[in-house]
């Protein structure tokens, strides 16, 4: 099932937004990577044409912006603020612990496919650092205690064959 | 006129003294081409292209020898290397390597230009032709053998075991 | 010129055009900023800071109200300013050299010491501006260099060396912006940036060798030149391009080579500047499509027939046996000429066929034709498509430029971008289209009865300026029979309130006269409007070949003689011509240059039926050249010296690059010398004297000499040279900007005349029919071009184009075999449902089926042909 019939509705909210098509190529990424998990090749290719560019340009974009993913990632995907009053808090210390934890490098998903992790830049809650992002949702003063206690709560509720959601 | 006599017999006794003293001396004269003499430490004679220890050939063919060459006597053609035929570990090889020693005055340039150390001149110089074509030094002559126990090129490898364009080398600093 | 301002540069006053680009203006006042990113043709960026000078604007003191010169405090891209009263700059201090040098640091941080091996090393803009102004050591750890990939292949044609790209994005600039196919960028940022391409076929353009002349390091390298010499071994001869009438000037360079046993090999072909015609760019199939001329299969010696063999015989054999037969034959003889034959050729050989008293010459591919009416009403002399712009129209019609005369696509673009009309008006829709701002589709024969409709729409005071013209009013009055719609109106409109106008004469699935005729409603369209006679205004015939302005002025059309004089019994058209050796009237025919028997379904079977003598001129043994009687292997364009007319009328002279093969001959001697025999006289001591000949002879060509066509002059932007950093490696012209022969318009007093243009009928398919269209592709299997093995996975399978609504209609899908009956031949292949191709029609690629193609618009029956089950 393409794009494009999955989420006709959304796509042409998008590009009635712009007076180019070629501007809604961000937003209907977004659409790609909330409907697959990340973008495949197949979901550029479609946007592409919807469009009316180069798949290159596309492919472009997907890779400048940090915040698309063109790789499968983990079902949470776990961003740890390694920035400069996070990392002055133990972030990279912190950041080096959970990945020994998760016997994962930065940027590499478990075999289970779980969890992801990621260094990233500031996340704009720095009062309350080290601060971590759950598919994009905050865990603040975070040491290794909470964040094991997340986990667990996270493993549970994957068992629980919870309904599996971007928001 | 006696004392003028007597002048003369002492010139040829003084001549005679240098020839016997000559007599006792060690001769300069080598055996060639049974002797040779000693090399002076820069000695510039015929160039050989030279090898790596695993038996690779050195020369990556960029003919920047060919460019130096005052007496344009080099010529380069080049080919690229496949992991079926390598014969360099870089990209490319030297297809096509020649000297012509008529021409070439032996300056060095070309060792000076090389950036891999392929092209060496050694201390060979016995060089005689009795044609002119035979003066064209071809790449199976220049070529050194690869060293003992390796095997010649070209040769079959593991592909990507060469994955660089040129040989990895130091740090030139 | 322009409004000039003063600038200083260096502390010394000049005075260059208002607005211009800082790089752009100091280089014509001689001073040389560095740029990587910037390129003339490409604009700004200001991405790769190596531009850097100090800059100093005017400004007002608030305290005295004084103008005074205000320095930035930082120093400033100048490849990001453009020319203002006052400006200064600096670009020699301190401060600016140390910012070269900490660019170039920086560049070479990462930049992996391999140019001994680079194919750019010795023409290399990163190594030119490193000796210039870099540092002599690096401060990098040597361990933290990139380790990228080497040999990354865009596709079969260009090889990406992502260590050796610095990011400055000309290449993505130049498919964006010049070539308009936005198939390369950028993925990922910072160091992980590279350069990608996720087209099918990889890097898809055919414009894509160009980005290897821009790249300003040996990022980009074509597979047709990997290893193949370094840039300094090489020799350049100057050339022209003989695939498409465009004529780019282009450069062999050539090296003596032992790998090919001593003989002097072309290594490359690369761009020659003339800004008037190519600029600097020239399409892959001009640059890659050269193999031809080394190939093995290239005839060296003459074959004559014997026993129904052909068999390898003497120069004196072959020249004999033809003279003896054209003596037998007398009148009864006649030439068919392909058109990428020099001017020389031609000339020879129409001088051959007159001298026995036949005028039965027809140019092939016969589709074009309307030289005489360019003679009269073509683009004035100094024309440059490059200054069309804003308040200008160019019309396209029955052409898709793209395939057929690509660098007049890139630059009829380019023009609609800056501002021009375009008015596109054909058949089907072609990828001009998207850049036109209005697209006028009309059925297949009725091309002319929509221009006519455009003039007869006009109001009188549109059509003021070619009221006094001979015939103008005749055919006011008869195009105004024809109807025209509010978009022909408004086109007309368009064309009549343009500062310049341009109209490209295509003859995509036209017959012969049609395409005279249409050049006529062209003309009478232009001239009406005053559209004629002067720089940037007027028509061009896109002929199907390279020379076939120049086969028209030599006469190889049937109504005229050389230089379009009057001739007293017209000659046999190409049909007819065929038809008459069918019939045994015409018993001697000339082929040369030219291979109907595999682009036309019908010349087969005449040339079966006949008894006739046939003689082929050729470099290979074509279809056609299996079938003749004697086949005289000719030289190409590489190994002899001659001259080619383009589209826009300009002489251009080619130069001989190589040694011949073989004991092959250039075509004008062959001719030749078969004259000697028949007491034609001896023949001329070289092509130039031939030249000479013609300018004495062709009327238009008078004062045409080898050393007019070598003239050069200075070209803005200067590129090649010492200036590779600049504009890149396209060549600088150094021998001859060609000559444009000036139209009859442009002359006082000249006896200059419009006749109605006579609307061709337009096809009418019966039940279970449907048009066939021939259309012209790119990249095709036209033998010369398919002996380069390089561009073959290019060329498109044979195929069949047809509309999904007819192919519904037909119960086919995309693939499904469909055969067509054309005058008992069927033709067979793949169907390619392309929403494109107008219902109703379907359209045949011209020199990619086996079984060839008609060679203009026809009915004929369309069936889908069931899968035969392997």
């Amino acid at each position: 099932m393409s794009l494009l019939e999955r989420r006709k509705e959304d796509i042409e909210r998008h590009l009635a937004k712009y007076p180019q098509k070629q501007s809604a190529v961000m937003p209907l990424l977004y659409i790609a990577q909330e409907e697959y998990g990340y973008i495949t090749e197949e979901a550029m290719e479609e946007i592409a044409s919807i469009v009316d560019t180069d798949v290159t340009q596309v492919r472009g974009i997907v890779g400048f912006y940090t915040m698309y993913y063109s790789q499968e990632k983990g079902k949470y995907l776990i961003q740890i603020c390694t920035d400069l009053p996070c990392a002055l808090r133990g972030a990279e210390a912190f950041s080096a612990k959970v990945c020994e934890a998760l016997g994962i490098q930065p940027g590499e998903t478990t075999d289970d496919g779980l969890f992801t992790v990621e260094n990233v830049m500031c996340i704009g809650a720095c009062d309350r650092a080290p601060v971590i992002q759950v598919n994009f949702k905050f865990y603040e003063n975070m040491d290794m205690d909470s964040f094991n206690d997340l986990i667990e709560a996270l493993r549970r509720e994957h068992d629980a064959m919870q309904p599996y959601s971007h928001e | 006129m006696i004392k003028e006599a007597f002048g003369k017999g002492v010139a040829i006794l003084e001549g005679l003294g240098t020839v016997f003293k000559h007599v006792f001396e060690k001769p300069v004269t080598v055996q060639f081409p049974e002797e040779f003499k000693p090399f002076a430490e820069r000695f510039k004679g015929r160039h050989e292209l030279k090898r790596y220890e695993n038996g690779l050939e050195k020369c990556i063919g960029c003919a920047l020898c060919a460019a130096a060459c005052p007496a344009d006597a080099i010529w380069v053609e080049a080919e690229e290397n496949t992991d079926e035929e390598r014969y360099s570990p870089g990209e490319r090889y030297a297809k096509t390597y020649e000297i012509n020693m008529l021409r070439c005055i032996f300056c060095g340039y070309c060792e000076d230009a090389c950036p891999t150390e392929a092209i060496v001149l050694e201390k060979h110089y016995e060089l005689s032709f009795t044609d002119r074509r035979d003066a064209i030094y071809t790449k199976e002559m220049l070529l050194v053998p690869p060293p003992e126990g390796q095997e010649d090129t070209p040769r079959k490898v593991e592909p990507g075991s060469f994955d660089r364009s040129i040989p990895v080398m130091e740090d030139p600093k | 010129m322009a409004d000039t301002v003063k600038i200083t540069i260096d502390d010394i006053e000049h005075e260059v055009p208002a607005g211009m680009n800082l790089i752009d203006a100091a280089k014509l006042c001689g001073v040389d900023i560095p740029v990587f990113c910037y390129h003339p043709k490409l604009g700004h960026d200001g991405n790769c800071r190596m531009c850097l000078v100090e800059l100093g604007l005017p400004r007002k003191n608030r305290e005295t109200g004084e103008m005074e010169l205000a320095w930035f405090p930082k120093l400033e891209t100048a490849c990001t300013q453009k020319t203002c009263e006052g400006m200064a700059i600096r670009t020699t201090t301190e401060r600016v050299t140390d910012a070269r040098r900490a660019v170039l640091e920086f560049l070479l941080s990462s930049h992996p010491l391999d140019c001994p091996i680079c194919d750019k090393g010795g023409e290399c803009p990163l190594q030119n501006l490193t000796m210039a102004h870099g540092p002599g050591t690096s401060r990098m750890y040597w361990e933290d260099r990139m380790h990228l990939g080497k040999h990354v292949a865009l596709g079969e044609l260009i090889f990406l060396d992502q260590e050796r790209c610095i990011h400055c994005a000309r290449c993505i600039r130049f498919q964006e912006k010049i070539a308009l196919d936005p198939v390369l960028g950028f993925d990922m940022r910072g160091r992980k940036q590279q350069i990608v391409t996720s087209s099918t076929p990889g890097f898809n353009s055919i414009f894509s060798g160009n980005t290897t002349d821009i790249c300003p390091v040996g990022a980009l390298t074509t597979a047709d030149f990997r290893f193949n010499a370094r840039p300094w071994e090489m020799v350049q001869v100057a050339t022209i391009c003989s695939h498409c009438p465009v004529g780019c000037n282009m450069s062999f360079d050539t090296r003596t080579d032992r790998l090919a046993g001593g003989r002097t090999t072309i290594r490359r072909v690369m761009p020659r500047q003339n800004e008037a015609v190519n600029e600097i760019w020239i399409c892959d199939k001009g640059r890659f499509a050269r193999h031809y001329m080394e190939h093995e299969e290239r005839l060296t010696t003459p074959l004559v027939r014997k026993g129904g063999m052909l068999v390898e015989a003497t120069w004196e054999e072959a020249i004999r046996e033809v003279a003896a037969q054209l003596k037998a034959a007398g009148p009864n003889i006649g030439a068919v000429a392909g058109g990428r034959l020099s001017n020389e050729d031609l000339y020879a050989l129409q001088k051959l066929i007159r001298g026995q008293g036949s005028g039965d010459l027809s140019a092939y591919l016969p589709n074009a034709t309307g030289g005489e009416i360019a003679a009269r009403f073509g683009v004035g002399v100094g024309t440059n498509l490059k200054y069309l712009g804003a308040g200008d129209a160019i019309v396209v019609v029955a052409s898709d430029l793209h395939e057929e005369a690509p660098i007049w696509w890139l630059r009829a673009a380019a023009a609609a971008r800056r501002g021009a009309e375009l008015i596109v008006i054909s058949g089907r829709e072609t990828r001009l289209d998207v850049e036109a701002s209005q697209s006028i589709r009309c059925a297949y024969g009725a091309e002319v009865a929509t221009l006519n409709a455009m003039l007869g729409s006009l109001p009188k005071t549109a059509v003021k300026a070619g009221e006094s013209l001979d015939g103008m009013a005749e055919a006011i009055v008869h195009a105004k029979e024809f109807t025209a719609d509010a978009a022909l109106k408004a086109a007309a409109k368009t064309i009549a309130g343009a500062g310049n106008a341009v109209i490209f004469v295509g003859s995509e699935g036209l017959t012969g006269e049609a395409s005279r005729e249409l050049a006529q409603a062209s003309a009478n369209l232009l001239a009406a409007t005053g559209h004629v006679g002067r720089a940037n205004n007027g028509l061009i015939i896109v002929w199907p070949s390279a020379n076939g302005q120049g086969a028209a002025d030599m006469g190889f059309d049937p109504g005229f003689g050389p230089g379009y004089q009057p001739v007293d019994k017209p000659g046999r058209s190409y049909g007819d011509i065929f038809a008459a050796l069918a019939d045994d009237v015409i018993k001697v025919l000339v082929i040369a240059g030219a291979d109907p028997v595999y682009d036309d379904l019908t010349a087969e079977e005449s040339i079966r039926k006949t008894k006739g003598f046939i003689v082929v001129q050729e470099m290979f043994l074509t279809e056609t050249a299996k079938l003749a009687d004697v086949v005289l292997p000719v030289q190409s364009a590489a190994e002899c010296e001659g001259t080619y007319t383009s589209g826009e009328r300009r002489v251009q002279r080619f130069y001989p690059a190589v040694e011949p093969l073989g004991e092959s001959l250039p075509a004008w001697l062959i001719t030749q010398r078969i004259g000697e025999v028949l007491g034609q006289g001896a023949p001329s001591v070289s092509a130039a004297v031939l030249l000479a000949e013609i300018g004495r002879n062709v009327p238009q060509y008078a004062g045409i000499t080898c050393q007019t066509l070598a003239k050069v002059e200075e070209q803005f932007p200067d590129v090649g040279g010492e200036d590779l950093y600049y504009g890149g490696t396209s060549f600088q012209n150094v021998r001859g900007l060609g000559v444009q022969w000036p139209t009859l318009a442009e002359q006082v007093d000249a006896p200059l005349s419009v006749a109605p243009a006579q609307a061709g009928e337009v096809l009418e398919p019966a039940d279970g029919e449907m048009i066939v269209v021939p259309v012209t592709l790119v990249y095709d299997t036209e033998a010369l071009f398919f002996k380069t093995q390089l561009l073959h996975q290019r060329v498109p399978l044979p195929h069949i184009g047809l509309n999904p609504a007819d192919a519904g209609r037909l119960d086919m899908v995309d693939g499904d075999l469909v055969s067509l009956t054309i005058d008992d031949h069927r033709v067979a292949a793949a169907a390619y449902l392309d929403e494109r191709v107008p219902s109703g029609v379907v359209t045949i690629p011209r020199r990619l089926q086996t079984q060839g193609a008609p060679l203009f618009a026809t009915t004929a029956p369309v069936v889908k042909l069931e899968k035969v089950e392997a």
